[in-house]
């Protein structure tokens, strides 16, 4: 039986972070993922992740995985692949599945690191092909490179049922709805509006009641519901697609805690069965700690802070770090968590409403319920003093009016143009002192594609709008195609001025458009010709 | 004992529903009809449900509907869903082929 001082189960953003953290305390460290390839969820994320330069903000998600990889390696950390823990038993023996045999091992430390699985949610015709999880569709498109189908119904407007309609959007899908049966948008803002300026509709109160198709998806039908969860007559509504994403939530794969008598909770708002933790992620059982998702769903970031904190945890219980150090090393980032558990979307304030933001201003409702801002909103984010009272000359407009943690548009800036503070919860500011160069890198930073370059003085009867542009094919200067507002209407015609594409942008092309000077702070999405005829 | 497990308990009796022929669990194909009357013929547990029908005994072990049976529990018994125990977790955690099970390494420490 090979022993080791911690073993890992899961090789995800977690595992990972709680791996190099004990190896770099001098620990013999294993982890075993029952996947062929490591990274958990984190190679899938193509987009830029939020919050603050500790939390690795603005950079993309698989970007993320590949640095953890490399530190792991060099921390010395052994990582099996294709080994599926079957079970865990007394004094930490882990019963491995590696190939076609079963293996032992012993550890004097073990962390739990196996994430959640997908929810779902049942209806006539849920089991037909065609209907899949949200995480599923990601893995086909940003993994193996398949488009899951031509279009698509995404029901769920929390994060992952936003971040995944959006790529499937990039991958070239058409996203005909979003559905969520609770009255409001769960996810961030920012993303909700980077897909309503697409011209996807989203169905609030609204479920679905059937999938068409006898050998596979050929259709669905969608109705609002009633307080009392009965579809309302006359309200149905149906679209041919031929896949149904489902963005429904996520459960901790907390069986081998349970298995190994942890003491366990059922806990709603963590996602279901959880074992019972100190702020460490120590169990009930000493020496076993959960991290990541397994313990309460949150998202990569705070589950590589969680990781840290185990492996640090876990050396200093069998005495490679010293308390002192250990106390020291855990505050700081006791710190950095708690700057992502801020806000309107903190782990706490799940499922309230809320009226204002810290700054005091009345939250868009029209963002809630529709996935974008309304022009009678800007009067109060957009145009407000210490947003911006310029309207002549090249300027950034940001359009982020929700108090999330991130803060990438403040470095950015080299001419000290956006302020956020030290609540990297807070809304930007811009100061008006610092003159904008329209260098471009604040679009690129921002996580949320929630900030644009407007010039109202382009050119006489003219502005200028540069937007984030991360579809192909890229469109070519002095191309003509059409303005889309905010809601993903029409404008107009929006002629190409420039397509930029810097290393320093990271995938993010910045295009400009050129526009009547009174759709200056309408259009904010470009739609090319040959787009507008398939439809 | 838990309350929610008094057999005495009257649930009513079963009626059937629009949707009973809704599969709940994919692997073994148990529909929500058989998991309602199993409820009522007596099964008050995720894990009497599991024996008497299969429901999270197959390839998935329970990933998929082990949610769904819980709710369809609690919604029959009147209860809360997180006051029902939940299904046993026992080795192996995935399944596994006999022929593997039985490639055990075996060394004494």
């Amino acid at each position: 039986m090979k022993r080791y001082d911690l073993i890992v189960v899961g090789a995800g953003p977690a595992g990972l972070s709680a791996a190099i953290e004990a190896a770099r305390c001098g620990m013999k460290v294993a982890v075993f993922d029952e996947n062929a390839k490591p990274g958990g969820q984190l190679f899938k994320q193509i987009h830029k992740f939020f919050g603050s330069k500790e939390h690795q903000a603005k950079i993309r998600g698989y970007k993320i995985g590949e640095t953890l990889l490399a530190e792991a390696d060099e921390a010395g950390v052994e990582v099996f692949l294709n080994a599926t823990v079957a079970g865990i038993y007394l004094d930490k023996e882990v019963l491995v599945q590696i190939g076609e045999a079963m293996t032992h091992f012993k550890a004097d430390t073990i962390i739990i690191s196996t994430g959640a699985a997908e929810n779902m949610v049942t209806f006539d015709g849920w089991t037909l092909p065609g209907v899949i999880g949200a995480g599923a569709a990601q893995t086909m498109m940003n993994l193996h490179g398949i488009k899951p189908g031509q279009r698509v119904l995404m029901l769920g407007s929390g994060n992952v049922g936003l971040v995944v309609s959006f790529q499937l959007m990039q991958a070239g899908c058409e996203v005909v709805a979003l559905v969520d049966a609770a009255p409001r948008i769960g996810g961030y803002g920012v993303h909700a509006a980077k897909i309503a300026r697409c011209g996807v509709p989203f169905y609030l109160s609204h479920t679905i009641t059937k999938a068409d198709g006898t050998d596979c998806v050929t259709g669905v039908t969608i109705a609002e519901f009633d307080e009392h969860f009965a579809p309302i007559p006359g309200t149905q509504k149906h679209f041919d697609v031929d896949t149904i994403c489902l963005a429904v939530g996520l459960s901790p794969m907390s069986q081998l805690l349970k298995m190994a008598g942890c003491t366990m909770v059922d806990d709603p708002k963590r996602g279901g069965q959880v074992p019972l933790v100190s702020e460490n992620g120590e169990t009930s059982i000493p020496g076993l700690f959960a991290a990541g998702d397994v313990s309460g769903i949150e998202e990569a970031s705070s589950a590589m802070i969680g990781g840290r904190m185990s492996g640090l945890a876990a050396a200093a219980y069998l005495g490679f770090l010293s308390e002192s150090d250990k106390e020291k090393r855990l505050a700081d980032l006791e710190v950095a968590l708690n700057s992502l558990h801020q806000g309107m979307f903190a782990p706490g304030s799940k499922g309230k409403t809320v009226a204002k933001t810290d700054e005091g201003i009345a939250v868009s409702q029209s963002l809630l319920k529709k996935g974008y801002l309304e022009d009678t909103d800007l009067e109060r984010f957009v145009h407000r003093s210490n947003q911006t009272d310029k309207n002549s000359g090249i300027h950034p407009v940001i359009e982020c009016t929700q108090n999330i943690p991130c803060n990438p548009c403040q470095d950015a800036c080299t001419k000290g143009c956006i302020k956020v503070g030290k609540t990297i919860t807070a809304l930007p500011q811009i100061d008006d002192a610092s003159s904008c160069t329209g260098c471009g890198m604040c679009i690129a930073a921002c996580s949320g594609q929630a900030i644009f370059l407007v010039d109202e003085d382009y050119a006489p009867g003219f502005a200028s709008i540069t937007l984030p542009y991360e579809f192909l094919p890229l469109p070519q200067k002095g191309e003509q195609g059409t303005a889309l507002s905010r809601s993903g209407q029409p404008l107009g015609i929006a002629e190409i001025i420039d397509v930029r594409n810097a290393k320093a942008f990271d995938h993010t092309p910045l295009v400009t458009i050129k526009v009547p000077a009174g759709q200056a702070m309408t259009a904010r999405f470009y739609q090319p010709t040959t787009q507008a005829m398939e439809q | 004992m838990k309350s929610i497990n008094d057999r005495s308990r009257n649930i009513g009796s079963f009626v059937s529903q629009l949707d009973d022929t809704i599969i709940i669990c994919r692997c073994e194909e148990i529909t929500k009809g058989e998991i309602r009357q199993a409820i009522h013929d007596g099964m008050f547990t995720v894990n009497e449900i599991r024996r008497y029908l299969r429901a999270g005994m197959g390839l998935c072990q329970g990933q998929t509907c082990g949610k769904l049976v819980k709710y369809l529990i609690a919604r029959e018994l009147g209860v809360i869903p997180d006051q029902l125990d939940p299904a046993t977790s026992r080795s192996p955690m995935r399944p596994v082929e006999m022929k593997v099970l039985g490639n055990e390494e075996v060394t004494h420490v």
